[in-house]
């Protein structure tokens, strides 16, 4: 990093990378910040509103409701899924035949189009045709995710932990990898226990996949859209509704140009607030011996 | 601290073709600092695996006070190890590090205490205590590593994998000379594992030569460097190693093969000598007296002699060689020593 | 610790695999026979469903239409991510800590938030409904990924090695494409699984930007309902057709993924 050499002539290696990402994301984004200050009754007629949009979208109980139910969506994801790939990852052997197998196998999951996914689950899981339902209702469960919002819920979380633990799961996978035999065979003989050895030997080392691992899946997680919107539609009711798919509704649905703008602006710049303060929580505690 | 015996190990990797260690037996002493000498691919990290119980013999016992731990796992061995770079729960402090293996083994707290300001004034670390493992450099955590295996006041047996690799060559001496004292201080047991022939020597009170054939020779370094046993231990020790002539041209029937040093040597005119030849090159090594000394390769009919020395021959001039000390061969095994007194 | 995470291993793998067998199980019935009844194993296996893809134009149509917008997403990324990655890995300049970091923040956009000013940006300059229009549209993400991939992988390259091939006497041109290049194959390779995984995975975009002729197939997808109801047959074989160019993308380029994902460099 340090010994780079300095040269502006670099700017024309960039320059495309630049062209492409501002035309995709600097004139839309602009075309968000304006429309969420002005009030749009058609493409003629509209006129400056200032902030009240961002008031509104604010004190509007459905954003709010939307924004608990992510938060509460996102957070149990992560409880399930870091944990979780974690133990997958120790559990796949490091040299065997079989490893490549395994990990072309749990890869698959993340390359599955997402509404595939939430017909797979939907195929999966109705109380009619799915192995899932039927096996709990012939077990005696009366499960019915399209009814029970509860049932909505779980289905959801154990969908996404199918579709994404992987990735986590993955991740450690390369991260206990690169850790060097002698540090097992000093923890050996220091008398460790396999506890001793996860907490001082491997998370350490994982921290930096961890990272990665954490963002990554708080920043999808709180971008969910397609699965759920294919599996419950949002529903029952508005009970699995995340902050996408009430963007969506508001945007295409009821052309509410001017509130939806204001939501976009407001929904992105929480994903960046909270993946920074993420990053700097961390890179804080790196700091302090 | 233990006394290490091996008798008559052997060693396949599953799958290998032949066996990585055959035979092999070797004693080191209570407190002894030994120093296992190879080159790559000599079994080195194979016999350092079996001792510290990552690998078990398929024959054969290895003793630690005369009881068999063959099959014991290392910990329970109460073995400890240094590896070539610095092995460390970087996320601690040093303190906490030396305490660990401490706590597990249930030293007392008090004890331990002791113990830990004891090895760290030993080894003047004492400063880096409170620090976290993963800020020091890397000489420092190496000299955390060492502590880390001398702490425990059980420990059988100290390993150490050429710990001086990823030390920079200037503070390698530094850190050689800080090993040993500690070594001598507590009496540990050491067993040190190098390819380098001066970290050997200079580092053990017993060397042992491992090559892919077993242990060729155990001795003191002098041993090793005036008495070797196999033809191969003067070779690869010294530098440049023991040359070797024909016995017969110094009139030593008994033997096959005449080795001396090249500082047991000295150069005279052509006819005063049984050996001659041609100096081919010169090196100078500094000087003594006044006088050049360093190293004359000299191509005699029966391959490159060198000699350590008076500088006194240009490249191109006919020499003889006169030799003052020997040591004889009979099919590689050295069968006597002996010294003229003509030097 | 190590005998539990084994069997978490293998529980996981059934529960990766049991819904992944329902949807083949579904594929392979017909919707009389979904509707009947339920069988854990099929009664009458059909390969009827995927006929029915196999000759219907709309599913055709939609497969070549789902591909080609993923090529060429994976192609422009590659183009212009592989000099910025280079420079970046490289290089110091004016700005480049920022323009990096304002990268990777688009990375973080929720794709809802881009839904109407690409409609409009895209039916403005005349692309909506061309593959053109979803295969930019995903450059927004796939982009900052594939520098942010590349830059890893290129930085972990010796610079010695541009400066040997300067002492030889090649030109940039030829050390560029004859020796970096392939000396990073396994980065190209990990890059490309990961614009494909993203542009072939989307919907939200996908959708919005496409009307009648360019629909992708994970849209048809979304509308296969017969006059009869769901069509769960079809619409489980399709499903099953979708995986497969996941499968044979991460078999390809199966070697070099682990080191991808130690570097850390990626999705």
């Amino acid at each position: 990093m340090l010994n780079k050499p300095y040269s502006n002539r670099a700017w024309l290696g960039v320059l495309p990378v630049v062209l492409v990402v501002a035309f995709s994301a600097v004139v839309p984004l602009i075309t968000v910040v304006n429309y969420s200050v002005q009030d749009i009754l058609d493409f003629n007629s509209r006129f400056f509103v200032g902030l009240e949009w961002y008031q509104q979208t604010l004190n509007d109980p459905r954003f709010i409701d939307a924004f608990l139910r992510q938060l509460g969506f996102s957070a149990s994801v992560l409880l399930l899924e870091i944990p979780l790939g974690i133990l997958v990852a120790k559990g796949i052997p490091r040299q065997s035949r079989m490893t490549p197998f395994l990990l072309v196998f749990l890869a698959v999951p993340l390359l599955i189009p997402w509404n595939v996914v939430g017909t797979i689950w939907q195929i999966f899981a109705r109380a009619d045709i799915g192995l899932l339902g039927v096996t709990l209702n012939a077990a005696g469960f009366a499960y019915n995710y399209t009814a029970e919002p509860l049932h909505a819920w779980l289905t959801l979380l154990a969908m996404d932990v199918w579709h994404w633990t992987s990735l986590v799961a993955l991740l450690s996978f390369a991260g206990l990898t690169s850790i060097p035999q002698p540090y097992y065979q000093a923890a050996e003989l220091d008398g460790a226990s396999r506890w001793q050895i996860f907490r001082h030997v491997e998370l350490p080392r994982l921290r930096g996949v961890l990272i990665i691992a954490v963002l990554l899946r708080l920043m999808d997680s709180f971008m969910i859209y397609t699965e759920p919107f294919v599996l419950t539609g949002g529903g029952p009711g508005n009970t699995t509704t995340f902050l996408s798919q009430h963007l969506a509704t508001m945007a295409v649905g009821q052309f509410d140009l001017g509130p939806a703008a204001a939501f976009s602006v407001i929904y992105f710049l929480f994903i960046l607030l909270f993946c920074w303060l993420f990053y700097t929580s961390v890179m804080v505690r790196d700091e302090t011996p | 601290m233990a006394e290490i015996q091996l008798v008559d190990v052997s060693f396949s990797y599953p799958g290998a073709a032949g066996a990585t260690l055959e035979q092999l037996s070797l004693q080191v002493a209570d407190g002894q600092a030994h120093a296992l000498l190879g080159a790559s691919g000599a079994g080195k990290t194979t016999l350092l695996n079996l001792l510290s119980g990552l690998l078990s013999p398929d024959q054969g016992r290895i003793l630690f006070d005369g009881q068999d731990v063959s099959r014991l796992p290392g910990r329970e061995r109460h073995v400890a190890q240094v590896f070539q770079f610095p092995v460390l729960y970087e996320s601690m402090s040093v303190r906490a590090n030396l305490q660990f293996p401490l706590t597990n083994a249930r030293v007392d707290v008090d004890v331990a205490r002791q113990r830990i300001d004891h090895v760290s004034a030993e080894l003047g670390i004492e400063s880096l205590l409170e620090r976290r493992a993963g800020q020091l450099g890397l000489f420092e955590k190496q000299l955390v590593a060492v502590a880390k295996a001398l702490v425990r006041p059980d420990v059988a047996l100290v390993l150490l994998d050429e710990p001086l690799t990823a030390v920079e060559p200037k503070i390698k001496w530094q850190l050689r000379q800080v090993l040993r004292k500690a070594q001598a201080d507590l009496g540990v047991t050491m067993i040190y594992v190098t390819h380098d022939q001066t970290e050997a020597l200079t580092f053990a009170d017993q060397v042992s030569i491992l090559t892919a054939q077993g242990i060729l020779q155990s001795g003191t370094p002098q041993q090793i460097y005036e008495a070797p046993a196999h033809e191969f231990v003067g070779h690869f020790v010294g530098s440049p190693g023991m040359n070797f002539v024909p016995a017969a041209l110094f009139d030593q029937p008994q033997a096959e093969r005449l080795g001396f040093r090249p500082e047991w040597a000295a150069l005279v005119s052509p006819s005063a000598a049984a050996l001659q030849g041609a100096v081919s090159r010169v090196r100078a090594q500094g000087s003594q007296g006044g006088e050049h000394v360093g190293l004359t390769t000299i191509v005699t009919q029966h391959g490159e002699v060198h000699v350590h020395g008076p500088l006194r021959f240009a490249v191109g001039h006919e020499v003889g060689i006169q030799v003052g000390r020997y040591v004889l061969f009979r099919a590689q095994q050295q069968i006597g020593t002996g010294r003229w007194h003509a030097e | 610790m190590k005998h539990l995470s084994h069997w978490v291993l293998l529980a996981f793998c059934i529960y990766l695999l049991l819904p992944l067998y329902w949807l083949l199980n579904m594929a392979l019935r017909s919707n009389s026979s979904i509707a009947g009844g339920f069988e854990l194993v099929p009664a009458s296996p059909t390969w009827a469903n995927f006929g029915e893809i196999f000759t219907n134009p709309v599913w055709t149509q939609a497969f070549a239409n789902s591909l080609t917008y993923v090529g060429l997403n994976t192609i422009i990324s590659l183009v212009v991510a592989v000099p910025a990655a280079y420079v970046f890995s490289r290089y110091r300049f004016l700005g480049d800590r920022q323009l990096f970091f304002w990268l990777l923040t688009n990375r973080m956009a929720p794709p809802a938030v881009f839904l109407l000013p690409f409609f409009q940006l895209y039916s403005a300059i005349g692309l909506f409904d061309t593959p053109f229009a979803v295969a930019l549209a995903h450059c927004l993400f796939t982009v900052p990924l594939s520098v942010w991939i590349l830059e890893g992988f290129f930085s972990a390259v010796p610079r010695s090695l541009d400066e040997m091939a300067r002492l030889d006497g090649h030109g940039f041109g030829y050390f560029f494409f004859r020796i970096f290049l392939p000396v990073n194959r396994g980065a190209l390779g990990v890059t490309l699984f990961f614009c494909f995984m993203f542009s072939w995975v989307e919907l939200l975009l996908a959708r919005t930007l496409s009307g009648s002729d360019a629909k992708p197939v994970v849209v048809v997808m979304t509308r296969t309902v017969s006059a009869s109801g769901m069509d769960w047959g079809v619409l489980a074989a399709a499903g099953v057709l979708t995986i497969l160019p996941g499968v044979l993308v991460v078999w390809f380029v199966r070697k070099h993924l682990i080191k991808g994902f130690a570097l850390g460099r990626v999705t």
